[in-house]
């Protein structure tokens, strides 16, 4: 696997998307291609991660310039888990579009390709300008998706979260941009192999490279930048949620991993600042996660709690916590998306998301209240699941640099999550009753519906008769949440992954020689 | 060998469904046996010599070094042979407590789930596989109290919640142990040196301990759970809640004994918490006429007990805790299933209505004061022989005087409260005996034999084992030397001559009785004085009071608009900047001198123009400032050197312009009036940001000598790619790869304006209100000057922008200059059109913009015939220099005009675009309509059936 | 220094545009922070040569560095682009481009179910085929392409039976 060969990750997923938006009247090949597509991109970073458990970190300068004048590509075992698992959660969360009916939107298959063809350029590419570009290919297609309904009947709802999505990442994208330029004024290149150690020795590109983390943080959303994920994510249509969920955080928070192991090279005069902005990000998140009273709005909050807990392995930067870091990353994308994915199934099938009214699922939808549970209890790190994996290690690797509060708050919020894991669970599954107000059916309703609190388009929804969640629906929910549940039980592969890519950030001089010769 | 015990349960586990679809209710018997065949295996295992612990080990985690280790020692054997044969009997039992109809696959499936979680919890030696087993016994009691009805959810959730508190203390407890001792090996951790070195590890562990330990086995302050799961069916509550899970709590703290048991702090942390559940559960029962409840209060107060005796530590008290522990198992779980058959046979459970039932019941009447005097510690009972060993522990407990009075007193009230409720349950369930057999009153008749065996069973082996004690010594020295650390001979025997604690014992028999013959105005005297707060209101109350808090968290987020989200980071920005002020020492002397006399009117004409734009308070005058400010720009970039970069910016701005004005015309004209308060808050914040990053950009650039890049470019630009436009060659040739990403930024943007606008329809076009008679008013006369000059000007700006396409390389120019020069002739062509609909261009923009991603991504792939990804190759072709980033160029062309039109089409045209129902649909729609045939035709046809019913809205 | 000043005025400009509440003027305020931003990456080269960066330059002392500059080059065109689809998003609100409008009034709160186009594969009538077919997808990672057409026939033979 020549390292020429990594432009391909990018360049087939453009070519595609230029041909699907040429052809625009032929789902069935829009659907075909597409899920072609991500299926080779998921096999590509798979084949990656094996050629990296026995081989060094490989780069290749594209178009063959020089090195410090070609935009370089690297990848180590760190970026091909990353390629490896956003490229499952591409796969699983297109299927759920198209069974969700996206599929026949003739923008969806372009936006999606140039969406992955941007997230495998961000995490290959070692140029910090280069890595702008990328996030900005990345950016315009979701924003697209965001907006993706059927015709004429975005709600505004929709619009209102797009506006907010869009103006926070185009700030974002500026801060970076200024940052990149401090970086050029101070350092004089952008590409990361030059720049590598060199914000510990200059104060001056230590704070230009702060302002870039800064940006990368506010895209991460670690408090106090946070509000819009929680506000944003919400308003669009699940499917696309769920994507985003895997997707956009993941990237930045793969960026600021690899910037501080190689530009600060684990500088630990700043890890404090790590430690405290990523526990209040903890208590934060969770803390709105049980205030909230919609399935998305409750993991949307979630998500900024659990990227405290992936963000704190980079502020511990032991090996230890580096390796407990990154497995918790690649635990978490593939938990959130079951997570987004089971109740967006019961979302579109039984028109709302808000607690308590919704008929009991349990009983209607078996399959999917599994999934759910499963994923929920890997959520709040409960055994056998891989999140219980993923938090023991942290526990024990922070224990271990003695950061000793920020053990504590890790337990205190695992409460706190399991507390509001069980708002979801008893306010949709269990339909939100308690005994004493359960009225008895109004006939022809299913059971469990006063009719009093829905508004007129839900009555006439439930109306008809009780949709049940096909299996094309369920199936993406199910099939992570047999994947947290095998990478509970068979931890031990992954943590030697993570262990070979803690190593890589460790001691980044692997990966620097790599792009220096490339 | 050990390990097959522990797969048998599993698999009894597996086949739990599958059983109960074929025998119904009556796989309790066929799950039964393999429990009890696992209990046979673990004792041959041990091969009748208890004391040598069995050990097996299977790798899980070896980064971890966790792995799924077994060791049988004594402790190990006395608890694992409690869970498998307890839980043997209970299935058995509930084959006959079940209804015959009613789906009871999961109750199996989690029974024995439960069963083979305890087993594992119970033999493990890895600290991790502990806590893993410890939330699996959570886990089952979630689930097997909440499927008892909707009225069983909210205990459901108390208890999970309150037992997974202790299971994350218990965590917290395996980290630290793990790190402190460096291993997860429970065996190595008991006898590692830290416990004595290090004074801080030893507390923290013992009070996270003695949390999670409370938290499982109900202890003050968490002793409100365990009543609030009664609402669980009888087996559940005889399983879980009297013989195994609770007793999970009390075999942590024997296991990890050896090294706490010398600990103050643990000793006062366990007595007193002991002391005091065990009195509370005590006078709770006395308070309670449901027996369930009450049995529910006396396993708190005789968990207690057990609590007490651990916390002493002595070699005496640890043994009485372990025949105790055996003691409580077998007459707590009897006593359960005998309510269970009471209730099952009287159809209630309350001694209030019970006494109206003439109960002729004699099999169940004994047993229950078999298992009620084993309980209250009679002679010649097993409780008995446990009760006597406590107080001899007790008695001779060394330290502050005032201790062994303590504990005796303490110990000796419970007791004779426990005598007092013994009785209560004994006269309450058939206080109906007596009643004349007279018509009203309902006959209870005696259960079937199948049903009253397993707890008869119970109550007559605490009666057996009572009389010949000695039978367990050989199962309880080993245990209790597993956690006393030291070699324990134990010879249990009824009558140990006339000694104290015989005494003692005989004081507390006394006075239960009199308890009991007193037991009206003891009742009376009982009731008002409860615990004033319960514990179940707290646990209530925090958990509402933590939701609050959220909702108060979650609205600092404010909502979907954007201006709070967009603040905080501004002011993040001035924080950083106070920061880099502080941190950054003394920077490096400015190269060269930065700024220049004439900059200052450029500077002062930017900063008139930002003013102005602030304060417009129309939008038509807010968007002419802008285009001002844009042309500050280009001048600056003039002034700069930077050719290329004016020339782009000039066109953007006429660009931008455009699109604002076709946008303009959908929105008010006037901005509203904003509040005093709001504006100076925006007005501070943004001159924060303002000066925080003139600082940045003073302090950050300007200082450093011209970088290798700029240097390598100067040198070999030229010749290394042939083109003397240097910021050409790096966009198309050097950096290439950004500028593919800028094309595919840009093409995205019109995909992404089309999926919107066919989401949305724009809001609707304000009329100008001009009155008809205008001469302006007709726009085909008033556009036939523009319309002159387009037939000259359109061929003419076609041949400019073609002409700076091609001479990209050498002059500014290149493909985003042409084709933005492309994009104003067809701005020039729409603005010509005398009406909307002549001004739509024909062409494909998505075509367009596809064709422009085709050629651009093709060229890159071309490069690999010279090596790499997008690596420029030179051709000649009749004597013309053709090179690929030519083609490049030409693929960047093509996805920027794709953008134009787009912008231009679906924006610039009026509504009937987006009236799905208007006729004129034009060609692009058309193709539109018959890809979404499907989607639509569903579609419409249900709302237009659904919008006539709901119009009347 | 006066770019220092230049970029720190239109940085404040920015900042108080895009506080308010219209969209219009939250866009006009990034169309300044994106100058300011390319200010930025123009001063990073360096203010004080300001040559045109043209062929092989003989004195390099005087000529400004052509890295930055095409940097700017792209930031503009993306800051166009995204420009240009946020004017599109002030338009397609409410009757006006108020950003702090109630959300939900006109429509249901609710995610509502019918904005969903309807899926072409109709999960319900799909029964083991359509889960072999996303099991297959996901789990067996080196799927040949061929099987994908195949799959794909039994799909299209479905969906021409529906439509036409």
């Amino acid at each position: 696997m020549t390292a020429a060969l990594l432009p391909f990750f990018i360049g087939i997923p453009f070519l595609s998307a230029g041909l699907l938006s040429i052809l625009g009247d032929r789902p069935r090949l829009h659907v075909s291609l597409l899920l072609a597509n991500l299926v080779a991109s998921t096999a590509g970073g798979l084949a990656l991660v094996a050629h990296f458990t026995h081989a060094d970190p490989m780069a290749h300068g594209v178009a063959l310039w020089p090195f410090g004048i070609a935009i370089p590509f690297a990848a180590d075992m760190f970026a091909a888990l990353m390629l490896s698992v956003t490229g499952i959660l591409s796969v699983t969360c297109a299927i759920f579009a198209l069974y969700s009916g996206h599929a026949t939107s003739r923008y969806f298959a372009p936006l999606l390709l140039v969406l992955v063809a941007g997230v495998n350029g961000a995490l290959l590419t070692a140029d910090l300008f280069n890595l702008f570009v990328f996030v900005e290919v990345m950016l315009l297609p979701s924003y697209g998706l965001f907006v993706l309904a059927s015709r004429a009947k975005a709600p505004y709802r929709q619009i209102a979260g797009a506006r907010l999505y869009v103006t926070i990442n185009l700030l974002t994208s500026t801060i970076f941009l200024g940052g990149v330029g401090f970086v050029y004024g101070t350092a004089g290149t952008v590409n990361i192999a030059q720049l590598a150690g060199l914000a510990r020795e200059d104060s001056a590109v230590a704070i230009s490279v702060g302002v870039v983390l800064f940006a990368l943080s506010i895209k991460a959303s670690v408090v106090p930048v946070h509000g819009w994920l929680a506000r944003a994510y919400p308003s669009t249509s699940p499917a696309i949620t769920a994507l985003f969920s895997g997707l956009h955080t993941k990237v930045a928070i793969y960026a600021i991993y690899r910037i501080y192991a190689v530009i600060f090279d684990g500088d630990a005069r700043f890890l404090w600042i790590g430690v405290l902005l990523f526990s209040l990000t903890m208590i934060i998140g969770v803390l709105g996660a049980v205030g909230e009273n919609t399935t998305r709005s409750i993991l949307a909050f979630h998500m900024v709690s659990q990227i405290g807990y992936i963000l704190l392995g980079v502020a511990l930067f032991t090996e230890f916590g580096l390796t407990a870091g990154i497995f918790y990353l690649l635990h978490h994308m593939i938990v959130k998306a079951s997570l987004f994915l089971s109740t967006g199934a019961i979302e579109i099938k039984y028109g709302t998301g808000t607690l308590g009214r919704v008929p009991e699922i349990l009983k209607r939808e078996p399959v999917i209240a599994v999934a759910f549970f499963v994923a929920a209890l890997s959520l709040a790190g409960l055994p056998p699941f891989s999140g219980f994996v993923a938090k023991l290690s942290l526990i024990m690797a922070s224990i271990e640099a003695d950061q000793i509060a920020a053990a504590v708050v890790m337990i205190v919020v695992s409460l706190f999550t399991i507390l509001s894991m069980l708002k979801i669970w008893s306010g949709i599954f269990w339909g939100g009753r308690t005994a004493e107000d359960q009225p008895e059916a109004e006939p022809g309703f299913p059971a469990g519906t006063n009719l009093g609190t829905l508004t007129r388009k839900q009555v006439r929804q439930l109306a008809e008769p009780t949709p049940r969640i096909g299996v094309g629906l369920a199936a993406p929910g199910v099939i992570l949440a047999a994947l947290t549940l095998g990478l509970g039980l068979g931890a031990e592969l992954l943590l030697t992954l993570s262990q070979t890519a803690a190593q890589g950030l460790l001691d980044p001089s692997s990966y620097v020689n790599a792009v220096m010769n490339s | 060998m050990i390990l097959t015990s522990v797969v048998i349960s599993l698999v009894t586990c597996v086949l739990a469904p599958l059983l109960t679809r074929a025998a119904g209710r009556n796989a309790g018997w066929f799950l039964a046996i393999p429990l009890f065949a696992a209990a046979a295996v673990l004792v041959t295992a041990t091969g009748g010599d208890f004391t040598r612990p069995v050990e097996q080990r299977v790798a899980w985690m070896p980064t971890l070094d966790v792995s799924f280790a077994l060791r049988l020692d004594g402790l190990s054997l006395v608890f694992a042979l409690l869970v498998l044969v307890m839980g043997g009997l209970i299935l058995a039992y509930s084959a006959r407590y079940l209804g015959r109809d009613g789906k009871h696959g999961t109750f199996y499936l989690l029974m024995t789930a439960f069963a083979a979680s305890m087993l594992v919890l119970v033999m493990t030696d890895d600290l991790v596989v502990l806590f893993v087993a410890w939330e699996a016994t959570t886990l089952c009691s979630f689930f097997l109290i909440g499927r008892s009805g909707p009225g069983a959810r909210e205990p459901a959730i108390r208890t999970l919640l309150v037992t997974a508190a202790g299971g994350l203390l218990l965590l917290a407890a395996v980290a630290t142990m793990a790190i402190g001792t460096g291993t997860t090996q429970i065996s190595d951790v008991l006898t590692d040196s830290i416990w004595r070195d290090d004074p801080a590890f030893t507390a923290t562990v013992a009070v996270l301990l003695a949390g999670a330990a409370f938290t499982k086995s109900a202890q003050f302050p968490f002793q409100a759970w365990l009543p609030d799961s009664m609402v669980a069916i009888t087996p559940v509550s005889a399983y879980l809640h009297a013989a195994a899970m609770v007793k999970a709590g009390i075999y942590l703290l024997l296991r990890f004994s050896p090294p706490l048991a010398g600990e103050t702090l643990w000793t006062v942390l366990l007595v007193t918490s002991g002391l005091v559940t065990a009195l509370l559960g005590a006078a709770g029962a006395l308070r309670r006429f449901d027996l369930k409840e009450l049995l529910a209060y006396s396993t708190i107060s005789q968990l207690g007990l057990l609590v007490v005796m651990i916390g002493v530590g002595t070699e005496a008290s640890l043994k009485a805790a372990v025949i105790h522990t055996i003691a409580h198992a077998l007459f707590k779980s009897a006593l359960f299933m005998l309510i269970g058959v009471i209730d099952h046979q009287a159809g209630t459970r309350d001694m209030r209505e019970l006494k109206h039932l003439r109960t002729r019941m004699p099999v169940t009447f004994t047993a229950l004061v078999l298992g009620a005097a084993s309980m209250a510690g009679l002679p010649p009972l097993l409780g008995f022989v446990s009760k006597e060993g406590m107080f001899a522990a007790f008695l001779e407990v060394h330290g502050p005087v005032w201790f062994p009075v303590l504990l005796v007193a303490g110990t000796a009230t419970t007791s004779a409260l426990t005598l007092a409720y013994s009785a209560r349950i004994v006269l309450g369930a058939f206080a109906g005996k007596e009643e004349p057999a007279s018509a009203g009153t309902r006959e209870a008749h005696e259960a079937p034999a199948a049903f009253w065996a397993v707890p008869a069973l119970g109550a007559a082996s605490g009666l057996v084992l009572g009389v010949l004690p000695f039978l367990l010594d050989s199962l309880v020295a080993p245990a209790a030397t597993a956690t006393a650390g030291t070699p324990v001979d134990v010879h249990l025997a009824l009558w140990h001559g006339l000694n104290p604690e015989l005494a003692v014992s005989a004081v507390v028999i006394a006075v239960g009785t009199g308890l009991v013959l007193a037991r009206r105005p003891v009742e009376v005297f009982m009731l008002p004085r409860g615990i004033p707060v319960s514990g179940l209101a707290i646990v209530d109350r925090t958990r509402q009071g933590i939701i609050r808090l959220g909702a108060v968290v979650g609205n600092w987020t404010g909502s979907t608009s954007p201006s709070r989200h967009l603040g905080i980071p501004a002011v993040c920005l001035a924080i950083i900047a106070v920061a880099g002020i502080s941190t950054v020492g003394e920077l490096p002397s400015v190269v060269g001198n930065p700024s220049r006399p004439e900059d200052w009117l450029l500077l002062i004409l930017v900063a008139a123009g930002v003013a102005s734009a602030v304060y417009s308070h129309t939008r038509y005058t807010a968007i002419v400032v802008t285009g001002i400010i844009g042309f500050a720009m280009t001048l600056w970039y003039f002034i700069l050197g930077a050719a290329d970069v004016a020339l782009t910016q000039l066109l953007v701005e006429i660009l931008t312009v455009c699109v604002l004005v076709l946008v303009l015309r959908r929105l008010p004209n006037k901005f509203p009036r904003e509040s005093r308060k709001k504006r100076l808050g925006a007005g501070l914040v943004a001159v924060a940001a303002g000066t925080a990053t003139t600082i940045g950009v003073w302090a950050l650039t300007g200082r450093r000598e011209m970088s290798e890049a700029a240097e390598y470019f100067m040198t070999q630009g030229e010749e290394a790619t042939g083109g003397a436009n240097l910021v050409n060659t790096i966009l198309v040739d050097f950096r290439a790869l950004d500028t593919l990403g800028e094309v595919t930024v840009l093409g995205v943007a019109g995909i992404a304006i089309a999926a919107l606008l066919r989401s949305r329809a724009p809001s609707a076009i304000r009329s100008a209100k001009l009155d008809t008679g205008t001469p302006i008013y007709d726009s085909l006369e008033n556009s036939v000057f523009l319309r002159v000059t387009t037939r000259v000007l359109g061929p003419l700006i076609i041949v400019l922008s073609l002409y700076l396409l091609l001479r990209g390389h050498q002059e500014p120019g290149g493909g985003f200059i042409s084709a933005l020069v492309g994009g104003a002739g067809f701005a020039l062509l729409y603005l010509a059109a005398p009406s909307d609909a002549a001004a739509r261009i024909r062409w494909p923009y998505l075509g367009l913009i596809g064709a422009g991603f085709l050629v651009a991504a093709g060229t890159g792939f071309m490069g690999y015939l010279e090596g790499s990804f997008l690596t420029p190759l030179h051709t000649e072709v009749l004597g013309v220099k053709l090179t690929s980033p030519l083609l490049f160029d030409v693929g960047v062309y093509l996805g920027v005009l794709g953008v134009m039109l787009a912008a231009f089409n679906l924006l610039g045209r009026h509504d009937e675009h987006s009236d799905p129902t208007h006729p004129s649909h034009d060609a692009e729609d058309e193709e539109h309509d018959a890809f979404l045939a499907l989607d639509d035709m569903g579609d419409d046809r249900m709302d237009r059936t659904i919008e006539d019913e709901v119009t009347s809205r | 220094m006066t770019i220092a000043i230049t970029i720190g005025i239109l940085v404040a400009g920015a900042v108080y545009l895009f506080l308010q509440r219209e969209m219009l003027r939250i866009i006009l305020g990034f169309i300044l922070l994106g100058h300011a931003g390319n200010l930025i990456l123009i001063a990073a080269g360096g203010t004080s040569r300001r040559e045109e960066p043209f062929g092989t330059p003989g004195d390099t002392g005087i000529v400004a560095d052509p890295l930055p500059q095409a940097f700017v080059l792209t930031a503009i065109v993306i800051a166009f682009s995204i420009t240009i689809f946020m004017l599109v998003l002030a338009v397609t609100g409410k009757d006006d481009d108020d950003t702090t409008e109630p959300e939900g009034d006109d429509d249901d709160p609710e995610f509502d179910v019918s904005t969903l186009p309807k899926g072409i594969i109709e999960a319900e009538d799909i029964t083991t085929q359509s889960l072999n077919l996303s099991r297959e997808k996901s789990l067996s990672r080196s799927r040949t392409h061929q099987s994908d057409n195949e799959a794909q026939s039994d799909l299209g033979a479905e969906n021409e039976g529906g439509d036409r």
